[in-house]
């Protein structure tokens, strides 16, 4: 996955839930592990009682799209596309502009 | 002149007939004779060989190949988790080499400190800084071996079990005999053993109709804090360190320990998060987690707190039961002094 476009995730999750909480850590675990220096990253982790409430995940990328993931329906191979379709844009417009 | 038909060589030769070949008579007698083997032990004539033990008593064979290393993981596992009673468990985002030591170097001194303040206490029977270990998991391998733990409970009472007493190195058993031992099946049910296939299948079998509730958090890269005691005041120590929230786990300040707020250890902690708990096999979320590291004063605490409780209970109950009677004789006290002070009364109204 490209993350050197990314400037910011926001990541509201619950571990418990099977579905959104799985595909949410799975998201920060693919960052590098410079990606606190590079992005701003912010996690809050609801507890077990509200596995049930929707998470949400937050994307900005460096042009400013804001890009927001329904965690419910998307798994990780699906968001690793979504985001990598608008990094790429972005590389090419950076290789063109030299 | 030649022969027109040309004749063989060997045709030519007469021929050797037996008899006048030599015979050696003892070598033909030699062979005739039986020969003299000493007469078998008497034990072997009635009852045959007893069968051979294929595995040594203390390594059964295990579901898959001991010498894998996932094997020798799932046993390590499973044995960490009957052994500690509580355990936390945290997902480590790509931490570096670098961050992991200062993460543990960080938590070693904060758990040692606890320990010095209760050896200070004199309760030596609490010191427990030296088995609290922080360890990377593998998260497939461990979510078995707690399906194992979980799932699994072999009668390990012999007098329950259909084994009957054959011992294969009693010669009264014949060698047909099928002994667990001796056959080659590892998915025989007698295994009692957490490697055993049995075991393996049965937890499998069971974790389709319960949960033990860990499920959706064994996925992913994760790292297990484990502690070889229920010990809030240890708990409180790592939680400040390893995942601080102000109020009731600070994180230590940067004048009292300056190495905390090195950037290799923050970097680690950003990238380290505390998804749960497991204290003698019920799950917390992070909320229960803090309530069990706020318990004032460890187990003993809590253990003062429910004698407190339950004495303060006692002196209700006894209250209660007393009051009727109090009541009862405040009542003929108080109708006491009235009659006297009427007869008081009457008696002055007389004079």
């Amino acid at each position: 996955m490209l993350t050197k476009y990314i400037t910011s995730v926001s990541a509201k999750f619950s571990p418990f839930n099977s579905r959104s909480g799985k595909t949410a850590r799975n998201f920060l675990a693919l960052l590098p592990p410079n990606a606190r220096s590079t992005m701003a990253i912010d996690v809050q982790m609801l507890g077990q009682n509200a596995a049930a409430t929707p998470a949400s995940l937050a994307l900005k990328f460096k042009d400013g799209k804001e890009m927001s993931l329904d965690l419910e329906k998307m798994k990780i191979k699906e968001i690793q596309v979504e985001v990598d379709r608008h990094s790429r844009v972005l590389r090419r417009k950076e290789e063109l502009a030299g | 002149m030649p022969p027109r038909i040309r004749l063989q060589t060997s045709s030519l030769t007469p021929l050797v007939t037996p008899s006048t070949g030599y015979i050696c008579l003892a070598c033909r007698h030699a062979s005739l004779a039986t020969a003299t083997t000493p007469a078998p032990p008497l034990e072997q004539t009635t009852s045959s060989t007893p069968p051979i033990q294929r595995y040594p008593r203390n390594q059964p064979p295990s579901h898959k190949p001991p010498e894998f290393r996932k094997t020798q993981l799932h046993r390590q596992y499973q044995s960490l988790l009957r052994s500690a009673p509580l355990m936390l468990i945290f997902q480590h985002n790509n931490l570096k080499s670098t961050e992991w030591m200062a993460l543990r170097r960080e938590l070693a001194t904060a758990l040692r400190k606890v320990d010095a303040d209760l050896a200070a206490q004199d309760k030596h029977d609490l010191l427990a800084a030296d088995g609290i270990k922080l360890q990377v998991i593998q998260t497939g391998i461990f979510a078995s071996a707690l399906r194992v733990v979980e799932f699994w409970n072999p009668d390990f009472s012999s007098s329950s079990k259909p084994h009957t007493p054959i011992h294969p190195t009693d010669p009264s058993t014949p060698t047909s005999e099928p002994i667990i031992t001796s056959t080659a099946q590892t998915t025989d049910p007698s295994f009692t053993h957490g490697l055993s296939a049995h075991a393996a299948l049965t937890a499998k079998k069971s974790s389709r109709r319960s949960k033990h509730g860990l499920e959706p958090l064994l996925s992913g890269p994760l790292a297990l804090l484990t502690f070889p005691t229920v010990t809030p005041q240890h708990l409180k120590a790592a939680l400040s360190i390893l995942s601080p929230s102000p109020p009731n786990f600070p994180a230590p300040r940067r004048k009292a320990n300056p190495s905390y707020h090195e950037p290799a250890v923050q970097n680690g902690l950003q990238k380290l998060l505390l998804l749960a708990a497991r204290v003698e096999g019920k799950v917390f979320d992070q909320e229960g987690t803090r309530w069990v590291g706020g318990i004032e004063g460890g187990l003993e605490g809590l253990r003062g707190q429910l004698v407190a409780m339950l004495s303060g209970v006692g002196a209700g109950v006894t209250g209660t039961l007393e009051a009727a009677g109090r009541s009862l004789y405040v009542t003929v006290e108080g109708r006491r002094g009235m009659m006297e002070e009427e007869e008081k009364g009457g008696k002055e109204g007389e004079q």
